[in-house]
């Protein structure tokens, strides 16, 4: 599992030519950029953050339930998570907001919340479509906004 | 559902989650169609005074992610802010109605209540208990959003097929990065 793969649409995904990125201004190379409509989009993925057993990355693409039962299966009895981390990045943040009040109000009042925010670089890629003539992809950097909520069985330490 | 019609949104009024703050501290309530450089303006120029400490930045359901960028973009301009952060559910009453009336004229009308993620942010510039859930202390000036460069290219580095082209990018920047 790829951390937030899900959430920015893998490697993989072929971007759209002349998006949405394409008439912003792009760093990264010296030469003039091509017109737009020669360009892909690529969304790149966020650099990969820590993965511990406790650790949940929430995306779109999954199940609601899914993801909430698996948060579920960390706390409860054999799931070996004394407290989990859920994130959430960009849209994904009401969800994991959302899987960790279910998870407080399962949980007959032995659960706290601590969570908090930060900000998340992405770098998108511009890439040249069609014949490139051996032009290096131009690179854009944007911020997105993240979530960490601390799921907790009692008070934790500071 | 499809013969309804929402006719009345209302949100019950909840206090907020922070117990003593003093009177006449500036609440942001951010909604979906506010606009950053609206809310930014004003939420800028009160901070910005001596005399305003604290600040809380609310908001639920679609405008949670705008209220985590202002708050992000609010500690990144002004720094040495503490930070807690409360999440809860919001009630929100909804009247649907009936689009056909009803034969003896009577409008059908259903009460729905919803409940949406909320976020609560108190950011001050004064410190703050740092024992409370969800408190955050100031981020160290210099260390906002960088990552280390090592670990920058390696992540560049993994996946397959087209992964050579993405390592470029990811160097490129990270040179960037680099130099700012």
């Amino acid at each position: 599992m790829g951390g937030w793969r899900q959430v920015s649409g893998g490697w993989g995904c072929s971007g759209r030519a002349g998006g949405r990125g394409a008439g912003r201004e792009s760093r990264g190379a010296g030469a003039p950029a091509p017109p737009a409509a020669e360009l892909a989009l690529r969304r790149r993925l966020p650099p990969r953050l820590p993965r511990r057993p406790g650790d949940v990355y929430v995306n779109m693409q999954t199940d609601f339930k899914a993801q909430l039962s698996r948060c579920q299966k960390l706390l409860g009895p054999g799931g070996g998570c004394a407290e989990i981390c859920i994130h959430g990045l960009g849209l994904a943040i009401n969800r994991a907001i959302n899987i960790a009040l279910q998870l407080q109000a399962g949980g007959a009042g032995a659960l706290r919340l601590a969570a908090n925010t930060s900000t998340v670089p992405l770098a998108d890629g511009l890439e040249p479509q069609g014949d490139a003539d051996g032009r290096p992809p131009l690179a854009q950097a944007r911020n997105n906004s993240a979530i960490h909520i601390r799921v907790c069985r009692v008070a934790p330490p500071p | 559902m499809e013969n309804f019609r929402k006719v009345k949104t209302s949100e019950q009024d909840s206090p907020l989650p922070f117990p003593d703050l003093p009177p006449g501290v500036v609440e942001m309530k951010v909604k979906e169609g506010s606009k950053i450089r609206n809310l930014m303006g004003f939420a800028m120029a009160r901070m910005e005074l001596k005399g305003t400490r604290q600040i809380v930045f609310s908001g639920c359901g679609r405008a949670v992610t705008k209220t985590i960028t202002c708050v992000e973009i609010m500690k990144r301009k002004l720094g040495g802010l503490h930070q807690v952060t409360k999440v809860h559910y919001k009630t929100l009453l909804e009247v649907w109605e009936n689009k056909d009336p009803q034969p003896d004229g009577q409008v059908e009308k259903l009460t729905v209540h919803k409940n949406v993620p909320s976020i609560c942010i108190l950011l001050s510039k004064d410190p703050l208990d740092p024992n409370e859930m969800g408190y955050q202390p100031p981020e160290p000036r210099d260390g906002i959003g960088s990552l280390p460069r090592e670990t920058c290219k390696l992540k560049g580095m993994r996946g397959q097929g087209s992964d050579r082209v993405c390592s470029r990018v990811w160097q490129c920047v990270v040179t960037e990065a680099g130099k700012g």
